[in-house]
């Protein structure tokens, strides 16, 4: 019996199908505001400057890169070469990719949205609550009004006036009384969105149930993929700068820049460089990019040793000796000679570095000097969960194994990326 | 190899460490200079006079140069003279030193459970060598070492704290116990620092069975093992002679630096189970600008960690008499 293969991409184009199949009606949504959109652009320019927001830029490339996408697996699928075997954090990697790059068209809610705390509070995975629809006080005609209600319905906002949240709700003579959990409100009839002399009702779904806030954790942890993502890369990239410069400095130059950065690295190592880090955040605020900056510098103590290592033992190889003979200038050999030489053990390295910044990230967040509570972060949820740990299990269970499965997951490609560079070692 | 020869590799490899800490100093004085707003902000208040003000300033030695300064900085920092806490209004040392004892016994305790239980698992893996065992706990291991200490350790309150009640769930005893009997307070202390121990401990866990795992298997194909082996030797002695203190030199370097993490604080750890340890004590130290204690904290963690890397390097010389020659360069 032959076993069905599954590769990875066909994998990938699954789950864009699937978004598409299930998020039809708003992916023609949002095409239609952005041809509205675009037609702003062509008629009232000030509208459209005025009418920019990077959520909404969010959604038209979250569509762009879906039909994009899809199109490329589609028409290359053929010459996509194919890994051979199926595994499970093969696949986490795509969904985390997918996740990270289609968050707005996986939940289609704002992370922060919260109303009526004292019915959507602290709900158990998979419970469902009623929402009552209000009539909207203006009246929609014209353009930018039909564009106005378009982008309402497509970018969701954190509050929203024209619903709320009930438990129950009775019509006695033209008002309505609605109950909330326990507390009883009215509201003349008039007010109500009506369906055929009823009031429209819907039902809304907290998946993984909701924090103290009323917040939808699973829209939370969607978002939060992209926080720990972005400072991942980001400091990342920063370490791996700040490594490989440092690192090649005191390979080729040696002499005292070596010692001194030797011992400035030596200095890094042995110390717990957490409290560094918590110092620096304590004593200069916590921020997106402040975090990004103190764990890109935390993290180049390995890349530097590699490097280091690497560039001596280059010193003594005839071509590179003869670059230099030639009269090559510091940058040109380090680009054009001994990148491409470090290149293996760099990229490795990297990786597993990518790891710790994720998990270094939502550490701090855990403590409270993360990104901020603009951003939702996985560490941060787990850190509103602890005060509420007998009563929610779920806002603490949620997130932290989005955070075991991604470091797995990275753990797991950094291991698949040294066997395919090294394939010796595993022999 | 002569007396004086290992007497100057000794002094050089003191001299690193004292440099390293002088480094440390220098870097933690710099820090403390750009960071927003001085000490002598705190007693601003509408009945301070100028004049007292400036008293206050002057006491704090913010009216001299930054040379002065840094060098005054220095010198008490390394006579052991951090001042006195902003919060506690006690001498640092006091401060630190109440809290040093547990944070020792603590991270002592879990880094014998860490290193024990990992050489233990390592050994009995390797025994089941490739069968169901040894994959088992190297799946195991690789999927504990991607849980982070705050996630175990809130899953371990859950289970243990909130729905079975069998520990409780923070500090180090139950208010109001006995001091007079000695056997009830242990077992009280015991009772509450199981989970923290079992949580901490599980963190350098995989570590160091991977760690050990790996030594043995590399070891395990060496020419000296199969000398060994064809001349006869028992399996067991090969293991338990020549296998194990060949692994054991790396991971002690590594077990040295490891150590004197978990001696600056767990973290995360103590957080969670509100622990009066080095690592919360530090932290609030940063985060309520407490100036001294901080200095102090970062430089007593500066100096076990120091004191925990030359005992492992001891070691090692003990275990592999070639190593005295490079290890101190």
């Amino acid at each position: 019996m032959k076993r069905i293969r599954l590769s990875v991409f066909d994998f990938m184009l699954l789950l864009l199908l699937l978004t598409a199949i299930f998020r039809a009606s708003l992916l023609v949504k949002i095409g239609m505001l952005f041809i509205s959109y675009l037609a702003f652009w062509v008629t009232d320019f000030d509208k459209a400057i005025a009418q920019f927001s990077f959520g909404m830029i969010d959604y038209f490339c979250s569509l762009f890169m879906l039909v994009i996408i899809s199109l490329v697996l589609i028409l290359k699928r053929k010459k996509i070469k194919q890994p051979q075997s199926f595994s499970f954090l093969h696949n986490t990697a795509v969904v985390i990719l997918y996740v990270f790059l289609f968050a707005p068209l996986i939940t289609n809610n704002n992370y922060d949205f919260q109303k009526d705390l004292s019915v959507t509070q602290l709900l158990p995975p998979l419970s469902s609550t009623n929402v009552l629809h209000l009539k909207p006080h203006h009246a929609m005609a014209g353009q930018s009004e039909k564009f106005f209600s378009q982008k309402k319905e497509v970018v969701k906002a954190s509050f929203d006036e024209e619903i709320l949240f009930i438990d129950s709700f009775k019509i006695a003579d033209s008002t309505l009384s609605y109950f909330q959990n326990g507390m009883k409100n009215s509201l003349p009839l008039s007010a109500v969105e009506l369906i055929d002399g009823k009031p429209n009702i819907t039902t809304k779904i907290f998946f993984l149930g909701s924090d103290e806030l009323g917040r939808d954790i699973f829209t939370r942890i969607i978002y939060g993929t992209r926080i720990s993502m972005l400072v991942g890369v980001c400091a990342v990239v920063l370490s791996l700068l700040i490594g490989v410069l440092f690192g090649f400095i005191a390979g080729f130059y040696g002499g005292v820049i070596d010692i001194i950065l030797s011992r400035i690295n030596d200095m890094f190592l042995t110390f717990p460089i957490i409290f560094f880090v918590i110092l620096i955040l304590a004593f200069f605020g916590n921020s997106f990019t402040s975090v990004i900056v103190v764990l890109g510098f935390s993290g180049w103590m390995s890349l530097f040793r590699i490097v280091k290592g690497e560039v001596v033992s280059l010193n003594n190889k005839d071509y590179f000796i003869s670059a230099q003979q030639l009269g090559l200038s510091g940058t040109k050999l380090l680009l054009k000679e001994a990148l491409p030489v470090i290149a293996t053990p760099v990229i490795v390295n990297t990786v597993f570095q990518f790891g710790n910044v994720v998990l270094s990230e939502s550490a701090l967040s855990f403590l409270g000097l993360g990104v901020g509570s603009d951003y939702p972060s996985w560490g941060a949820m787990i850190n509103s969960g602890q005060a509420y740990l007998s009563q929610a299990w779920w806002m603490i269970f949620f997130p932290g194994f989005a955070i075991v499965l991604t470091i797995l997951t990275i753990n797991d490609f950094g291991k698949k990326v040294s066997r395919y560079f090294n394939p010796r070692l595993y022999e | 190899m002569n007396r004086s020869f290992i007497a100057l590799s000794f002094f050089k490899r003191g001299a690193t460490s004292v440099l390293i800490l002088f480094l440390t100093v220098s870097l933690l004085f710099v820090l403390v200079r750009i960071a927003p707003g001085d000490p002598s902000q705190k007693y601003l208040s509408p009945n301070l006079s100028p004049q007292l003000f400036e008293k206050v300033k002057s006491s704090f030695q913010l009216d001299k140069s930054i040379a002065e300064q840094y060098i005054s900085f220095v010198k008490n920092a390394f006579t052991g003279d951090f001042g006195v806490s902003y919060k506690y209004h006690r001498p640092v040392n006091e401060v630190i030193f109440e809290v040093l004892p547990f944070t020792i016994i603590f991270s002592l305790s879990a880094f014998a459970v860490q290193f024990v239980g990992g050489l233990v698992l390592a050994l009995w893996a390797f025994h089941n060598h490739k069968k169901f065992l040894d994959k088992f706990l190297s799946r195991g291991s690789i999927l504990l070492y991607a849980v982070p200490s705050f996630v175990s350790g809130l899953f371990f309150v859950y289970i243990f704290s909130v729905q079975l009640k069998l520990f409780p769930s923070s500090g180090i005893k139950t208010v109001g116990t006995l001091e007079e009997n000695i056997f009830l307070l242990g077992l009280d202390y015991l009772h509450h620092l199981f989970l923290p121990l079992v949580v901490l401990s599980l963190t350098g866990l995989p570590i160091y069975f991977k760690y050990f795992r790996q030594h043995f298997e590399e070891h395990q194909e060496k020419l000296y093992t199969i000398y060994l082996r064809a001349n006869g030797v028992a399996e067991n002695k090969i293991f338990s002679r020549h296998i194990i203190p060949n692994s054991l030199n790396s991971i002690i370097a590594y077990a040295g630096v490891d150590l004197g993490i978990l001696f600056s604080g767990a973290l995360i750890t103590e957080v969670i189970f509100s622990l009066p340890g080095m690592g919360r004590l530090t932290v609030n130290a940063i985060l309520e600008h407490d100036y001294p204690l901080i200095i102090g904290c970062t430089l007593t963690a500066g100096v076990l960690i120091i004191l925990t890397n030359l005992a492992a390097d001891l070691i090692r010389m003990k275990i592999d008499k070639r190593l005295i020659k490079g290890l101190i360069n």
